[in-house]
């Protein structure tokens, strides 16, 4: 009964009119921001930070979490009409939903992402709320170990991700490791691969070759001729999702929900894993594989659900131990100290009403976005009918300022010109961009934890399979290597490869 | 990029003679100052204990200046990014820098080549807070204080690890002159950063861990993790009952992180001196107060000297701990 009067609690506290009034403006700031490629939620709340100074700490971190996941919603628009992730989390969202642009159904794509989005945000904000504690204490079961077969079992499946040549899908995601390694080692402090650039010393970041791989290459191919252009608002058929393709999206929804949910638990990975989790998973289980990367509905609702369940239980670090589990966590937390909180386990207990206030605001926030959003979205597919000259200029601006805002380093934008042009070059080879962006996010982690663990355990490989997690992610590993490569799912892809070309 | 660089420094130095004769010729220069906003570089990534501080003194530094001071994170290369941009910056006072232990002792000592002279390129302002540094175990360890700590280690060496938030920073740091005044051995396990680093502190992956006080403070309350002593000369006000590694049988030891206000070499003495003033006041509102004990920062303020010769000090003392602990990088 403590979860019902805590619950009440918490409700008291988010509904009251000025913390409405509060969780409205972040949302409406949140879905702004990630309409506009590259403008991030952490230079956002970066750059509010300094006015909650005036708020009450509950009405403050109600803001700033309303921002965190109105970007989530937000950033799959402008993935989903123009192929450019406003938000890192939604490039995954970028590969199937512009491809349902193309083909004239913006507006069912958008549809599908909202309401899924709203399922996922709903399911894990009560799995917040009831099972807080106890999933912390299973997230402190994962050490480096853990944590690199856990990345071993990503990067197995990332072969399905491609959906062309496996030994294509192999050099990106190697291609994408290697791109990683850019940076500091973190064991020696050894500039790697920074070409002297100090710039570069924390490594690229992601946003600008997110932002480059997928949405200056698509400008760049979009002006290649008339033809192509026209594609994107030649026709616009039916604003909402068909009955056919809701009985579609349900259990994309449900497997996206459950992936993200546990996967944002995990400090370091969050959202962005989980939606290249969820793509990977629909793509293994769906029986029309041929369809991803071509406008499948379960490549946009699966994902989409898992990246926001992911942003809502990524509060649950930072909730019950004050460990932020990504850099927007860690403004929060930053948030907090200067309000006088201090976080840590016993927020929950000091302050009940802000732990609960928060967590009841994220199911009113993510009510918000969804009322908000539906309406938009014809004025969202609208924006496809502008004439490209005008929109794609006005595209590449918001994106240098978006990704200048994350850092203010301008050695980021050379990277978004390089990585367009890497891009382009990438598809005319018939390369895809998704596998690159996953090995790209994986290579540090995989790095890190193997090295890590090697050293707890004195250099002792067998640490990988005597620590029982880790030794069971391997497994699950190894059951992927054997399905992709068994001979008759073997054929089967080759008989998909042949049809597309 | 050299070319650059070189007649950059020459039109800053033709640049800094005019300014100089200006000031001889014109006092009330500074009186002007600042008659738009001033921009405070922080070099690590917002939310950390370095851009808390930064935020809380820049408030009220607004009140008192009369315009914005404007907080920019300029994050990277363990703070020589944004140290480089303010040395290089226009000596006006309008974009300075919030300097710590790490940019102005330790990254010049650690790194075989720094952009920025940490004396030559500055100008001091005034030093802010001290922050002390904690040495945190989980809970499960059966070290209840420093001499037990001690004894485990001798007794099982290579067997314990210590975790830090990343190579060469202060923390690793203050593990290494424990190891080397202690006698004893641990092997470092870095981290991107101290929360992933305290995240398996307390799920013991690995036992042991110098950090912030600031940010151990709510587990050393809670329970999830036990302080052993503190890093400075004295006990922590906001931790009376933890004593600190000098009285636990390693006397001597002593590290925290600081905070101080740097300008750009060159910077109008006047404009420096309205920055200190600004700077101090803040320092003595009961309501920044308040806030400093809540995040265990000890406030200290000085004199823009008295800072030049705290860096002195500072770089003086790190020498030999860099040097014998072999931590050099590229």
């Amino acid at each position: 009964m403590d979860l019902v009067s805590n619950l009440a609690l918490g409700f008291a506290t988010a509904a009251s009119p000025a913390n409405l009034l509060f969780c409205l403006i972040g949302v409406l700031l949140g879905t702004l921001i990630g309409v506009l490629p590259g403008i991030g939620a952490t230079a956002t709340i970066a750059m509010l930070l300094p006015i909650t100074f005036q708020l009450e700490p509950v009405s403050s971190l109600i803001m700033l979490a309303g921002i965190y996941y109105g970007a989530q919603y937000g950033g799959s628009t402008t993935a989903i009409l123009i192929n450019m992730p406003g938000e890192s989390s939604s490039a995954v969202t970028a590969i199937d939903g512009y491809q349902m642009a193309r083909k004239g159904r913006a507006g069912a794509a958008l549809s599908i992402a909202a309401l899924g989005s709203f399922f996922a945000g709903t399911v894990s904000t009560f799995l917040v709320a009831i099972f807080a504690i106890p999933l912390t204490a299973l997230a402190l079961q994962f050490g480096a170990a853990e944590y690199f077969s856990l990345m071993i079992v990503g990067l197995v499946s990332s072969i399905a991700l491609a959906h062309g040549s496996i030994v294509k899908a192999l050099a990106m995601v190697s291609l994408g490791l290697l791109l990683g390694l850019v940076g500091t080692d973190i064991y020696t402090g050894t500039p790697r691969f920074t070409l002297g650039i100090r710039e570069y010393a924390d490594g690229l970041n992601f946003v600008a070759v997110a932002v480059g791989v997928f949405g200056v290459a698509e400008i760049l191919r979009n002006l290649e001729g008339e033809k192509t252009r026209s594609v994107l608002m030649a026709k616009v058929s039916g604003l909402w999702p068909t009955r056919d393709d809701f009985r579609r999206m349900v259990a994309p929804v449900l497997r996206g929900t459950a992936i993200g949910s546990a996967l944002g638990i995990l400090p370091g990975g969050g959202a962005i894993l989980a939606a290249f989790a969820s793509y990977t998973v629909e793509k293994r289980m769906s029986a029309t594989p041929q369809e991803f990367g071509k406008g499948a509905i379960a490549g946009v609702a699966g994902p989409e659900s898992a990246n926001n369940a992911g942003a809502q239980t990524s509060f649950i670090p930072l909730l019950t131990l004050g460990i932020p589990a990504n850099p927007v966590m860690a403004l929060m937390v930053g948030a907090m100290i200067i309000q006088g909180i201090v976080p840590g386990p016993n927020v929950a207990v000091e302050q009940p009403a802000l732990f609960w206030g928060i967590i009841a605001s994220m199911w009113i926030g993510n009510l918000m976005l969804v009322v908000l959003n539906l309406p938009l979205i014809g004025l969202w597919v609208k924006l496809l009918t502008i004439p490209y000259y005008v929109l794609f200029p006005i595209i590449m601006a918001f994106c240098s300022i978006g990704v200048y805002s994350v850092n203010s380093n301008v050695y980021d934008l050379y990277a978004v010109a390089f990585f367009g042009l890497a891009g382009y070059l990438l598809v005319k080879l018939r390369c895809e961009p998704a596998p690159l962006l996953l090995g790209f996010v994986l290579g540090p982690l995989l790095e890190e934890n193997l090295r890590r663990a090697m050293i707890l355990s004195r250099g002792d490989p067998t640490t990988f399979v005597t620590r029982p997690i880790s030794a069971i992610l391997l497994l699950i590993a190894l059951a992927v290597l054997v399905v992709v490569f068994l001979p008759s799912v073997k054929a089967k892809r080759e008989e998909v490869f042949q049809e597309e070309d | 990029m050299k070319m650059s660089k070189l007649t950059r420094r020459m039109a800053l130095s033709a640049g800094l003679s005019l300014l100089s004769l200006l000031a001889v010729n014109a006092p009330a220069l500074a009186d002007g100052f600042p008659e738009r906003q001033v921009t405070l570089v922080v070099p690590f990534a917002a939310g950390g204990s370095t851009d808390v501080v930064a935020r809380i003194i820049a408030q009220k530094m607004s009140e008192d200046l009369g315009q914005q001071v404007i907080v920019q994170n300029v994050a990277g290369a363990g703070g020589n990014l944004g140290a480089d941009n303010v040395a290089r910056a226009d000596a006006d006072g309008y974009t300075i820098l919030m300097g710590t232990v790490a940019t102005h002792a330790l990254n010049p000592l650690i790194l075989k080549s720094t952009p920025y002279d940490a004396e030559k390129d500055f100008a001091p302002i005034s030093l802010l807070v001290v922050v002390p540094n904690v040495l945190v175990v989980n809970p499960a360890l059966p070290a209840k204080n420093v001499e037990e700590l001690l004894a485990l280690l001798k007794g099982a060496p290579d067997q314990y690890s210590y975790a830090s938030s990343g190579n060469g920073t202060p923390l690793h740091l203050s593990g290494e002159l424990f190891k080397s005044m202690a006698g004893v051995e641990m092997v470092h396990i870095p981290y991107k950063g101290a929360g992933p680093a305290l995240n398996d502190v307390i799920a013991n992956q690995v036992p042991i861990m110098f950090d912030n006080l600031p940010s151990s403070s709510g587990h050393i309350k809670a329970g999830t993790l036990r302080a052993l002593a503190v890093t400075t000369k004295e006990r922590a006000a906001s931790f009376p009952d933890v004593p600190t590694v000098a009285e636990s049988g390693i006397p001597g030891y002593e590290t925290y992180t600081w905070n101080a206000l740097f300008a750009p070499a060159g910077t109008p003495p006047e404009v420096i001196a309205r920055l200190n003033q600004s700077a101090n006041t803040a320092l003595k509102d009961p309501a920044v107060a308040e806030r400093m004990k809540e995040f265990s920062a000890t406030i200290v303020g000085s004199t823009p000297e008295e800072l030049g010769a705290h860096v002195k000090a500072e770089i003086a003392k790190w020498t030999p701990v860099v040097r014998d602990a072999k931590v050099q990088m590229d």
